[in-house]
């Protein structure tokens, strides 16, 4: 060939022709991408809503109905449903739902039997009840449109968490700040009249739907039910006797009692601090998810928030996964009786 | 506590919740679901065991088979050999018949044989015997007077050349 010696180089708006006429498909796809990344920066987000805790949906109708308690309401059903559907017609040759949740379930009851032998069917129904209401409750807060569906409410004496949500700042330099338990966007020229802009008469915007998982309340519901069910199993393994590694007097001599009565005492602090621990840790990872979520759809709104929306899939399974399995250890250490490493 | 927004009705509502779920949820879930998995168990292993059986008993109906095909290719081979030696017998009979059957004819037709020669030779002896006159009356011109004992000469002459030769 002679030709490929003779031809001129061909400049890069010649290669990108030639591209673009062989790659038609490819050449549209990025073309569009690069249009949303043209549009993200010129079209204004606002802010991030950010609320450490749920809020009434009315202003001034029940307080109590806060969107994490229809968030509740909204993962009960789903659950329900599902389970419903599920089971309605049990078939000895499974199918289509009741074929998935036999798998899951059958997956999940060798697993807490690997760890809690033969207590597992005791213990099965609680931790995969925590399974599935934090994963569903995880799941449902990446919804499109879960925290940005909502209603703006106009400050009155009812509302105690505000925030600003004017559209017209200054994007670029926004920062977040915690101002009275809430979390709100101010700038930073600004940042001392934030408390001050939190208190005018702004409309202050809140959601439908809040993640459960994302409120306190639940997560600390979830981990006080576990802590007390660690007892109850505790109690009925062992009886009276389960108490026992709290309050010890044993030992050698006055120094090696002082020694056991401390790691008694031990046990009884870390009782408390797993309570604490399972509550900060779940709402801790879904409500920063939450955050993150946001604030990358308000920096890029098109293309930058999909890895996180992967990761934030990822993580809400981890985070139900991480719960279950150490309700799991806990239940069945409770259920190991501590005399039998002494004598 | 309440910056975070935990407050306690909403915490006993969500605890409340959960344990009404959890309740629910065995009740419609897990129980269900679990049974199942367990009569399916149950029931692979029975056809497991079911399948062992069947595949015990189809060896022991081989095993059967083999002896059966067995039995009866010796059986077979019992009547061949049987069929064999009957045959030999009935061949060997039909032979000596014939033979017998032969050996009779042969010595009947012998005897026949015989009895037309002796008739023939007689016959012969006859004839010889009356040409043996003629020629003598024609070669003594004359008749013999005594015809009979003529020929009682001649046939004690014949005899006697029967006897001597």
């Amino acid at each position: 060939m002679e030709s490929g010696q003779t031809e001129p180089k061909k400049g890069f708006f010649q290669r990108m022709q030639d591209w673009v006429r062989t790659h038609p498909r490819m050449a549209a796809i990025y073309g569009i991408l690069f249009l949303l990344l043209i549009v993200s920066f010129l079209v204004p987000v606002d802010p991030p809503h950010v609320a450490i805790s749920g809020e009434p949906i009315f202003s001034n109708g029940p307080q109590w109905l806060t969107n994490s308690v229809l968030g509740t309401i909204f993962v009960d059903i789903v659950l329900i449903g599902l389970a419903f559907l599920g089971t309605r017609k049990m078939t000895f040759v499974p199918g289509g739902l009741q074929n998935f949740f036999e798998m899951v379930l059958e997956y999940m009851y060798s697993l807490s039997e690997s760890v809690a032998g033969k207590n597992a069917r005791k213990f099965f129904p609680y931790v995969m009840t925590i399974f599935f209401f934090i994963i569903i409750a995880n799941w449902s807060g990446l919804i499109p449109g879960v925290g940005s569906i909502g209603i703006n409410q106009y400050h009155d004496e009812h509302a105690t968490q505000e925030m600003d949500t004017s559209a017209n700042a200054d994007l670029g330099s926004a920062q977040l700040a915690m101002v009275g338990g809430d979390l709100i966007l101010v700038q930073p020229r600004s940042a001392d009249a934030a408390p001050a802009a939190a208190e005018e008469n702004a409309p202050h915007f809140v959601p439908f739907y809040r993640a459960p998982s994302a409120d306190l309340n639940v997560t600390f519901a979830l981990a006080l039910v576990t802590m007390i069910m660690v007892q109850v199993f505790g109690v009925q393994a062992l009886g009276v006797r389960y108490f026992k590694k709290f309050f010890v007097w044993r030992g050698d001599g006055i120094g090696m009692k002082l020694i056991n009565g401390f790691v008694g005492l031990l046990e009884l602090i870390s009782e408390f601090s797993r309570l604490v621990a399972f509550g900060f840790r779940l709402f801790g990872n879904i409500f920063a998810g939450e955050i993150v979520l946001a604030t990358m759809a308000f920096l890029i709104a098109f293309l930058l928030p999909i890895p996180f929306y992967i990761l934030e899939v990822f993580v809400g399974f981890i985070q139900a996964l991480v719960f279950m399995m150490l309700a799991l250890v806990f239940f069945s250490m409770a259920t190991i009786s501590h005399e039998a490493e002494h004598h | 506590m309440d910056e975070l927004g935990i407050s306690g009705g909403h915490l006993i509502s969500q605890i409340i919740n959960f344990v009404l779920l959890m309740v629910i949820l065995r009740l419609v879930l897990y129980e269900p679901v679990l049974k199942m998995l367990d009569q399916r168990k149950e029931r692979i292993a029975q056809s497991m065991k079911d399948a062992e059986r069947a595949s015990a008993a189809a060896q022991e109906a081989e095993q059967e088979k083999a002896k059966i095909l067995e039995g009866a290719r010796r059986e077979a081979q019992e009547i061949r050999a049987q069929a064999t030696r009957d045959a030999e017998k009935a061949a060997q009979e039909v032979r000596s018949r014939a033979e017998a059957d032969a050996q009779e004819i042969r010595i009947k037709a012998q005897s026949d044989a015989e009895k037309q020669a002796g008739i023939a030779l007689a016959d012969a002896n006859k004839q010889i015997a009356d040409l043996a006159i003629l020629a003598t009356e024609k070669v003594l011109g004359r008749e013999l007077s005594n015809k009979s004992e003529q020929e009682r000469f001649v046939a004690e002459f014949l005899a006697q050349q029967n006897g001597g030769a």
